[in-house]
């Protein structure tokens, strides 16, 4: 397909500001991270932006995403406010949980979240769910059940890719395969070929995750079927993880294979906007610089926020 | 909303039909699905032939019962997903035993979810499961653990002894917006009782005083307390019996104000004995009514092992009317107890 003649500028504007929210901030947060303000494990997903962005550029406020542990950036793609993820962070009662998710559990329900989970897999069979409950209700919504690579090895996946082809559920299967878990490559801890896997119950679809174009393409034939109500679709997005899986350190895993320069989704997006002539250098400079601006506002509103009252643990 | 038109309390008309413990559940199930098109059933079994021992036979909405593979931990998962989503699903399990399976869903997700984003989102989610005894069934068929389940915050632990509570406390539990874990002792399923035909919530944490007597406190949930009061009436003993019908929320009001009247608790619970229900009644009633306590209070449960299947073993396993009433009047006597000798 030739990019250039079908890509809109929105598109591409879209996905750039997107992204480069979920690295800047990340990249802050990493930065904050070591002074305690934060006191809550973080599972950032530098490099991974591509995933989240491309996907959530397909979905609408009223698909309902599921997510794992590593939260923030698809939290963020989907619509998140900023300053609710800092809030929360940062253990105020403005926080888009009210302080009692932390990182691990962010909700937005304006926006299709209805939560995360920091048990591996479990989310899965949640995204499920909303899906069947917009099958039985007659609705036009899909589910998304947000996971990756180890989650796989888990009974529940199994489980829920056989209900959801059994029941022709609208549900998407998105695998954000960063090739480890924890620091176990995926050589260690899958004998399966994941795709081969879900291919047993479902379509299954492939894409570039450090390409956000690949996936937004692939994504859009997903969401396609799935609006179709052809059943569900598995989409596979193998990413590279820059960071440790929890923390605010670089991964130091030797041979991670890991190349920034060329790996990096934002990098590979921004050089083919400008060679499209969609956005101009300039354009560049002011949108990184919007983020920071946005940032800065954001840890500002959480900064002021109150810290909860513990009488909020009294039981009834 | 649909559950707003029969919010009251209904004591049971006197003339009202004798209808079984199956009916009456079956009665709920289907009046709340013709009530509101977002209830609907899922679980293994649940569409078959059989209906789940008759409890969901003949439905008006066949078509909102879906049944599903052995997997349990993703179809609660499932069912979870649904109920964030606007559902009001009814997740049910032929045997207690299998929600283990399923105890991350329903441990880390089920009950959590509200908590972990301060009740920003409802859970109307009820999961039905069936307690087995007897007929060999075993270690692995037989298990109550209703004291598992009610330590975990999040969870309301519901289980109804008579017909006229299991519909009630079922309407509940499917109105309610956060989960309940409904149990049900399949020994119930053919006893009979008055139920009226209209629909009529219980509340959900209110005790039920089976009998009234001064020498004696006796709580008991589920099949015991049928027991217990059997034996009350078998021996004619001055006992005050009184059903939680809810694990948790208890009431323990209730408790408390019979134990001050009578100065003697006796705790029939067909449960494990370690760290459960009955050492919780026992530790509060120790702590808030230590005073009015004129013997030690006794917990009669199961041994602390798996049930055995042999019907020799099993006769000497489980607590029955006769040990319950031996133990209640051996307690009223005052005389000195070995409760171990009531269990084995």
């Amino acid at each position: 397909m030739d990019r250039k003649a079908t890509f809109k500028r929105e598109d591409g504007l879209w996905m750039l500001r997107r992204m480069r929210l979920i690295r800047q901030t990340s990249e802050r947060i990493a930065r904050l991270y070591p002074t305690n303000v934060m006191e809550t494990p973080v599972h950032l997903c530098i490099g991974q932006e591509a995933v989240s962005v491309g996907l959530c550029r397909h979905l609408r406020d009223a698909d309902k995403m599921f997510l794992g542990h590593r939260t923030h950036g698809p939290a963020l793609a989907k619509g998140l406010p900023l300053p609710k993820l800092m809030a929360e962070l940062y253990g105020r009662t403005t926080g888009c949980s009210h302080a009692f998710g932390g990182s691990m559990h962010l909700i937005d329900l304006e926006h299709g979240l209805p939560g995360s989970s920091a048990i591996i897999g479990g989310s899965i069979a949640l995204g499920c769910g909303a899906a069947l409950a917009a099958q039985l209700a007659k609705q036009d919504y899909v589910g998304v059940s947000y996971f990756g690579d180890a989650a796989t090895n888990a009974g529940v996946f199994y489980e829920s890719m056989n209900f959801a082809a059994l029941r022709k559920l609208p549900v998407l299967f998105l695998c954000e395969d960063n090739g480890y878990s924890n620091v176990m490559p995926k050589s260690a801890h899958s004998a399966h070929d994941i795709v081969s896997v879900a291919r047993q119950f479902m379509t299954t679809l492939q894409a570039d995750g450090t390409d956000v174009l690949s996936v937004y393409e692939h994504t859009g034939e997903a969401v396609a079927q799935l609006r179709r109500g052809e059943g569900p679709v598995f989409l596979h997005c193998a990413t590279k993880r820059w960071m440790k899986h929890q923390g605010h350190e670089a991964c130091d895993i030797v041979d991670s294979g890991i190349d920034r320069e060329r790996d990096c989704p934002i990098r590979k997006l921004e050089a083919f906007l400008l060679k499209s002539r969609l956005l101009t250098p300039a354009e560049l400079v002011l949108i990184e610089q919007a983020v920071e601006a946005e940032i800065d506002a954001a840890i500002q509103f959480a900064e002021s926020s109150p810290f909860p009252d513990p009488s909020l643990l009294e039981v009834s | 909303m649909p559950w707003s038109r029969f919010d009251s309390n209904y004591e049971a008309p006197a003339g009202a039909r004798d209808i079984t413990y199956c009916a009456a559940i079956r009665e709920a199930i289907d009046q709340a699905m013709c009530l509101d098109p977002r209830v609907f059933c899922i679980g293994l079994d649940a569409d078959d032939k059989f209906g789940v021992f008759g409890s969901m036979s003949n439905l008006t909405h066949p078509d909102r019962v879906l049944g599903t593979p052995i997997s349990e931990n993703a179809m609660t998962g499932v069912a979870l997903g649904a109920a964030l989503s606007g559902m009001r699903p009814i997740h049910v399990h032929l045997r207690n035993d299998f929600l283990l399976v399923a105890m991350d869903q329903i441990a880390n997700y089920v009950a959590k979810w509200q908590d972990m984003f301060d009740h920003q989102v409802k859970v109307p989610l009820v999961i039905r499961s069936i307690i087995g005894r007897g007929w060999g069934c075993g270690a692995q068929h037989s298990q109550s653990l209703h004291g598992l389940f009610a330590q975990i915050p999040g969870l309301k632990v519901v289980m109804p002894s008579s017909p006229y509570d299991v519909k009630g406390l079922m309407l509940s539990a499917v109105k309610d917006d956060s989960p309940v874990l409904f149990l049900e002792h399949r020994w119930l399923y053919k006893n009979t009782g008055n139920v009226p035909e209209a629909m009529y919530t219980l509340p959900i944490g209110k005790a039920a005083t089976l009998r009234r007597g001064g020498s004696l406190t006796v709580v008991a949930t589920s099949l015991a307390a049928i027991h217990a009061l059997k034996a009350c009436e078998q021996q004619e003993l001055d006992v005050d019996l009184i059903d939680p019908r809810t694990i948790k929320p208890l009431d323990l009001d209730t408790i408390l104000a019979s134990v001050q009247r009578t100065g003697r608790l006796l705790v029939v619970d067909y449960d494990f004995p370690f760290a459960g229900f009955a050492s919780e009644v026992v530790a509060a009633v120790c702590e808030r009514a230590h005073e009015s306590l004129r013997q030690p209070p006794q917990r009669l449960c199961f041994p602390d092992r798996g049930m055995p299947s042999s019907g020799r073993l099993e006769r000497a396993y489980y607590p029955t009317p006769e040990r319950i009433g031996e133990l209640m009047r051996q307690m009223i006597l005052g005389s000195s107890i070995d409760v171990d000798s009531f269990v084995n």
